[in-house]
């Protein structure tokens, strides 16, 4: 069957597919339709949906939920992340798994409400205090909204950490003919969830223990400060040192796990188009549209944003000596392409009036 | 008899407002009041996008448009740079029930505390109407709202803002509406009169689109709002001294306030709901006459 659904609605078909049992959330342009869904939807299904009286108040009742049993998501967009940043912060520290949907718009500040924009893609890494990683997947369609909110689910329960599906006005509240059957998937398969040993394992560092819930029959301590292995408080040095090498490792050590890209190479190919988002449809137009002229380029629409893929990176660069990177922002992913390109030159297309940018400026660039 | 508002426009025509915005025109009777030695701070609210864009725009007044949760803050740290000018500007935060009742509580309170000589207003239209009529606390009992739809209209009593300022003792507070602009104004006036420490005003606003009401009963519902005693209009001074500046006579039956809006079509579905608005309403307003009779007394302390 084909329906005409937008982003936002496949982000909350695939949270409720995915088991989301939890939303809290607070108005804003353009995630606001998510919330609305969800506050209609999810008690439908037995789960519990809260508007918040700020993105303060919603980020905090996820992670509460999530530590006493729930799925949690949150949507907001680029001025709710900034009232989000203390409780991301809690969330890494406490590894709790939340998915987290940004629909970004046009900033800084207020901005442009309902313009479209990818100026979070840096934000959403360094959004914390402390620089410790997180994992972001960025949907280029409605489909891969659908999907890469399921597996944001699987992986912010397997690394027990904040995952950020990062989308765009466009994408969010944009109406586009979809096949039904594209939209579905395995369930998320229930939490796993520890009452002996300890809540929190540092050894390995790559490691993720099963998430301790309140109630199961442990005395969980949960705390945003330095803890050891039982969550208690510590100062104490190797300790500390052993907590925060397993908070990067636990994500770093495991990149090609999380690695998603859609890479169409073309063999002998010396131009590669690197996008994302939304940016990744003017990506295929022009990769489509070059070839249609003889003329040999590849194209990489990255899916997993944060870590950087650069397992897929590295194998969609051999060969090639240019690349280029069109973004809706100042250039914030070129300088992650900039960073593994090597000699290579790399031209960033970048649009910062709030439209999209064209298949023909991406050729423009390659030309 | 006299007109007792001002003539003095420092609203131009040509608003971004919806036909029929209780906010457009609340702003408008404020500031023939206040006057153009003003500075108006909004937070994210309707009047952001209300003012429209150059060279549409709408006001006469500087404009600090600010983050959703910091107008009064945003508002005392004006005033602060103007007095240590010379200058007793009046610094008007202006924001909606949402940043008032819900996200900009915090500094609200915190102004209040604080005593801050600024001019509060909230124009309130019961909900987040910019992005799409959420519920907000502001929302009362048995409305229809994107948040609170279908079978689950909001199932809680709309927050006692007043009470909450009451309770922070600033010399002035009070609420007011547009269907009554002699008592709004007079209302301005007194808040004006009170500078040197904050003043709070309380609109209600009617919203066409998210009350669900024909534009042209805009006015008309604001006023049932007051006649039918859901929205008393009354006064508090040091947070203690309250005076009721209108009584309805006769009063109008709830229904009639409730019927003419489509965000309470659940009451007609639910004939509870109607006698739960009636016992609130009449407890309210039991209450006010308490506090106002209290007032007259002889202060004791």
């Amino acid at each position: 069957m084909r329906e005409f659904i937008d982003g936002n609605t496949a982000i909350v078909r695939a949270a409720l597919d995915a088991g989301c049992t939890f939303f809290a959330g607070y108005p804003i342009t353009p995630a606001s339709s998510i919330l609305m869904a969800m506050m209609r939807q999810l008690p439908r299904v037995g789960g519990v949906a809260i508007q918040g009286e700020d993105e303060i108040a919603s980020i905090g009742m996820c992670i509460g939920a999530t530590l006493a049993g729930a799925r949690a998501m949150t949507a907001t967009s680029g001025p709710g992340i900034s009232l989000y940043s203390e409780n991301i912060g809690l969330a890494i520290m406490g590894e709790v798994p939340l998915v987290i949907v940004d629909v970004q718009r046009l900033g800084p500040s207020t901005g442009g409400a309902t313009t479209v924009s990818q100026g979070d893609v840096q934000f959403v890494r360094w959004g914390t205090a402390g620089g410790f990683p997180i994992i972001a997947l960025a949907p280029s369609t409605v489909p891969e909204a659908y999907h890469l909110t399921v597996r944001a689910f699987e992986l912010a329960e397997r690394f027990r950490c904040p995952v950020f599906v990062l989308t765009d006005k466009e994408l969010g509240t944009t109406l586009t003919t979809v096949d039904s059957e594209a939209l579905v998937a395995e369930p998320v398969a229930a939490r796993v969830t520890g009452a002996a040993g300890t809540p929190y394992r540092y050894q390995p560092a790559a490691a993720v223990a099963p998430l301790h819930e309140f109630g199961r029959g442990t005395t969980v301590r949960f705390t945003g400060s330095t803890h050891d292995e039982a969550g208690f408080i510590t100062k104490t040095l190797p300790t500390v040192d052993a907590l925060n090498r397993h908070l990067i490792d636990k994500i770093e050590a495991n990149r090609v796990e999380i690695e998603l890209v859609d890479a169409d190479l073309q063999p002998g190919a010396k131009t590669l188009v690197v996008g994302y988002g939304i940016t990744g449809g003017a990506v295929r137009a022009a990769v489509a549209a070059a070839r249609g002229a003889g003329e040999p380029i590849s194209g990489l629409v990255v899916q997993s944003l944060w870590p950087v893929p650069e397992s897929a990176l590295a194998v969609a660069l051999d060969g090639v000596e240019r690349v280029i990177v069109p973004e809706l922002n100042p250039g914030l992913y070129r300088r992650e392409i900039e960073r593994i390109a090597g000699n290579r030159t790399v031209i960033g297309v970048e649009r910062l009036d709030g439209e999209l940018l064209s298949p023909q400026q991406i050729r423009e660039a390659a030309a | 008899m006299r007109w007792a508002v001002p003539e003095a426009e420092f609203v131009d025509p040509g608003t971004l407002g919806c036909q029929g915005c209780g906010g457009a025109l609340s702003m408008r009777l404020v500031l023939k009041e206040v006057g153009d030695d003003a500075i108006a701070v909004l937070p994210a609210c309707c009047w952001s996008i209300i003012d429209g864009p150059w060279p549409t725009h709408a006001l006469r007044i500087p404009v600090f448009h600010t983050a959703f949760e910091t107008a009064a803050v945003v508002a005392a740290g004006i005033k602060a740079a103007k007095r240590r000018q010379g200058r007793d500007t009046t610094v008007i935060a202006w924001a909606g029930d949402g940043g008032t009742f819900d996200i900009g509580l915090q500094a609200l309170s915190g102004a209040a505390e604080r005593n801050e000589d600024i001019l509060y207003v909230c124009y309130d239209n019961e909900a987040y109407m910019n992005t799409g009529i959420q519920r907000s606390s502001a929302t009362p009992r048995g409305t229809w709202t994107t948040t609170t739809p279908d079978e689950n209209p909001e199932p809680r009593i709309k927050k006692d803002i007043m009470g909450i300022i009451a309770a922070h003792r600033i010399p002035y507070a009070a609420t007011a509406t547009a269907a009554y602009p002699e008592d709004l104004a007079r209302k301005v006036r007194t808040a004006m009169e009170a500078r040197g420490g904050m003043r709070f005003l309380h609109i209600l606003a009617a919203c066409p689109p998210g009350w669900k009401v024909a534009a042209d009963q805009a006015i008309e519902v604001m006023r049932r709002a007051v006649r039918s005693r859901v929205f008393p209009l009354y006064e508090v001074r040091d947070g203690r001294h309250y005076t009721i500046t209108y009584r309805p006579e006769p009063v109008l039956p709830i229904e009639e306030y409730l019927g003419l809006q489509g965000r309470f079509a659940p009451f007609g579905a639910d004939p509870a709901l109607v006698a739960a608005a009636r016992r609130e309403v009449d407890d309210r307003w039991a209450w006010l006459e308490e506090q106002h009779e209290r007032s007259l007394q002889p202060a004791t302390t």
